[in-house]
């Protein structure tokens, strides 16, 4: 699905070579400033970044492909700290993302209260404000939001457990795997085990400065048991 | 009122001829017109009314046109409003024209047109009831009111003297005390136009009066297709208050809308406008405060490409007790020039005054130009006074979270530019 070959960003990422299949989870670790975030909002196309190497998805070139029209690919990243827009709610936001017009309202709005009640975010959730007046994990549970609805293929979420109490945690995994399908592609950055555990990722890829370190779910068992040296 | 003012004198050279301000500005005050206007008697059903008028005209050809150096003026491109041309043209300007071209208003509800000095008003205004608004007009003439109502003009440095000198008529709309709240559950209409879409100028000298005890709700629509200037008094009496909603487009022309509110004890101003600009637009608000007045001012200003758009806001606090808030957030597109300048005027009696003063504004391009100026101008030490001005560029983070939702870069920058005046 994602092809990434001798793909540097710089100054954070070096040479890197990775593939992405179809219908499969990776979770993606790493120590501070190795350029987990990057690496994401650097295949979502973030323009500031300096990237070189190819990129492919679904077979295509991408590498020059504005950050919109990489999203209307299917491609999705959740951000770390999602932006706050007020004046627009969070479903006025959804549907005119989704351009949804006439009869098809009702049923998006419908699909929109039915995520928003499944992750216990409040009643009107739909009116409030985009990301504004909410807390961390309230955020975090609309993007979950924005990433079912937008017909996502690739979804690429920064820490998706951060700010997410207890229960918030619970749904978000159910979420993810109630999301995930044959048709689909999840890639997590994440260091919260109960998560990785509860995902049953396929592949932990572990940045370093100038490699990556590829494996089973027991390399994420041997980071928290020894740290990143240890790999 | 210029055209004919002007044209009358100079019959056959002026037609089809353009102007500048600066050239009407010369020759209303000038010697000359000032004869002509004590020869054809302009006002002269009022004596008092009279000589203000020509009391105006001397304080004119005084102090002249102001310049960039004037506060309300700094930032200003004066330059550019003094060289646009202005058409002297009378043949076409037929008054019942006008009056045909404005007949739609004799079917609205609670609707006034103002255009060049005259007042066109609903059919169900025209009707005599109890507390209705009184209107003191050309038709309506109380020579003993209009005398009262007109020494409230007062001489000033800016373009209100040239307003007053090109229409020596002013229009009073009263709203009596016994209306209640009936204008603020069905607001009045105020449109401002133009006749024409020639290069012209069309000037309105209006008094609004809302007396004692009443609550009124005014909705100005602003239209300049050629050159409009306005001066309007807004005299808001003790424990009144009123509250105006005006929208102003760009249709081609350029405007200058200067607002003066006196404020009596206890009353409570609260104005919210948007403005896309124009050619030239500027929009200066002077606010005199009593005592325990309430003054609100919101703007949410998105200046097109290519525009120009100034405002000045001064609130002038005298006495105890004033609060004023002023917030106004302008968005400048490619090529657009805006400024704004901002004032408290805080005097050593006035005691407890509370005031915020926040403009914001957002530069789309990098041809843009726009000026921030706050002055906190404080005779006291008893007050409460804050003031936040900024200026900035769409961020670059919110582009990329909206376009990394599928909005391309011009509907995320509609949606950033909303956000930001919302």
């Amino acid at each position: 699905m994602l092809k990434l070959a001798n793909y540097s960003v710089e100054p954070v990422l070096q040479g890197l070579n990775i593939e992405f299949d179809i219908g499969r989870t990776y979770i993606v670790m790493g120590s501070n400033g190795v350029g987990k975030s990057t690496l994401l909002h650097s295949i979502m196309g973030r323009p500031d970044l300096d990237v070189s190497g190819e990129i492919t998805f679904n077979g295509q070139d991408i590498s020059e492909m504005e950050v919109d029209e990489r999203a209307k690919s299917g491609m999705f990243v959740g951000f770390q700290s999602p932006t706050s827009v007020p004046g627009l709610s969070n479903f006025q936001f959804l549907k005119q993302a989704l351009d949804t017009k006439g009869t098809e309202i009702r049923a998006t709005l419908e699909k929109f209260k039915g995520l928003s009640h499944s992750l216990g975010l409040p009643d009107g959730w739909d009116k409030r404000n985009l990301n504004t007046d909410a807390s961390g994990g309230e955020k975090k549970k609309n993007e979950l939001i924005q990433m079912q609805m937008l017909n996502t293929q690739l979804a690429m979420l920064d820490e998706p457990d951060s700010g997410l109490d207890v229960d918030g945690i619970k749904a978000l995994s159910k979420q993810l795997n109630e999301w995930r399908t044959a048709d689909n592609t999840l890639i997590v950055v994440t260091h919260y085990e109960k998560l990785i555990e509860s995902l049953n990722p396929d592949a932990i890829i572990v940045l370093k400065k100038d490699h990556v370190v590829g494996g089973g779910k027991e390399l994420a068992q041997r980071i928290f048991a020894e740290g990143f040296e240890s790999v | 009122m210029y055209k004919n003012l002007y044209t009358d004198r100079l019959d056959s050279e002026v037609i089809d001829s353009y102007f500048k301000l600066d050239d009407i500005a010369e020759y209303v005050s000038s010697p000359n017109f000032i004869a002509l206007a004590e020869q054809s008697g302009y006002q002269r059903k009022v004596p008092g009314v009279h000589n203000h008028f020509m009391d105006n005209l001397m304080y004119l050809r005084e102090v002249g046109l102001p310049s960039n150096k004037h506060e309300q003026f700094n930032f200003s491109n004066l330059n550019k409003l003094k060289q646009l041309d202005i058409l002297a043209k009378q043949s076409q300007y037929d008054p019942v024209d006008a009056l045909e071209r404005f007949e739609w208003v004799a079917h609205q509800e609670n609707s006034i047109v103002i255009n060049d000095s005259v007042i066109l008003t609903s059919m169900d205004l025209g009707t005599k009831k109890p507390f209705g608004i009184q209107i003191l007009d050309n038709v309506k003439f109380n020579k003993q009111k209009q005398d009262e109502y007109i020494k409230i003009i007062e001489p000033t440095e800016d373009f209100r003297n040239l307003t007053y000198a090109i229409t020596p008529f002013t229009n009073v709309i009263i709203f009596p005390t016994g209306s209640k709240k009936r204008y603020y559950n069905k607001p009045l209409n105020l449109y401002y136009e133009n006749s024409t879409q020639d290069p012209i100028l069309e000037a309105n000298t209006t008094i609004v009066d809302v007396q004692y005890n009443t609550k009124v709700k005014l909705k100005e629509n602003v239209k300049a297709q050629a050159g409009q200037m306005n001066y309007v008094t807004y005299i808001v009496r003790e424990d009144a208050e009123l509250e105006i909603n005006r929208s102003t487009l760009d249709c081609g022309g350029w405007a200058l809308f200067d607002s003066r509110f006196v404020c009596h004890p206890g009353s409570k101003v609260t104005i919210n406008f948007d403005n896309q600009g124009s050619k030239y637009s500027q929009e200066n608000f002077y606010f005199k405060c009593s005592s325990n007045v309430d003054v609100n001012v919101k703007g949410r200003n998105n200046i097109l490409s290519g525009n120009e758009y100034h405002q000045y806001v001064l609130v002038k606090s005298q006495n105890d007790n004033n609060k004023s808030v002023i917030d106004i957030k302008n968005v400048g597109r490619e090529h657009a020039n805006t400024s704004f300048v901002g004032k408290f005027d805080v005097s050593p009696y006035s005691i407890g005054f509370d005031g915020e003063m926040n403009n914001n504004n957002l530069m789309l391009t990098k041809d843009t130009k726009m000026h921030t100026r706050p002055i906190l101008d404080i005779h006291t030490k008893e007050i409460e006074c804050s003031h936040g001005c900024t200026i900035s560029n769409i961020n670059k983070e919110h582009m990329y979270y909206l376009q990394s939702r599928g909005f391309d870069k011009d509907s995320a920058k509609d949606i950033l530019v909303e956000s930001f005046l919302c």
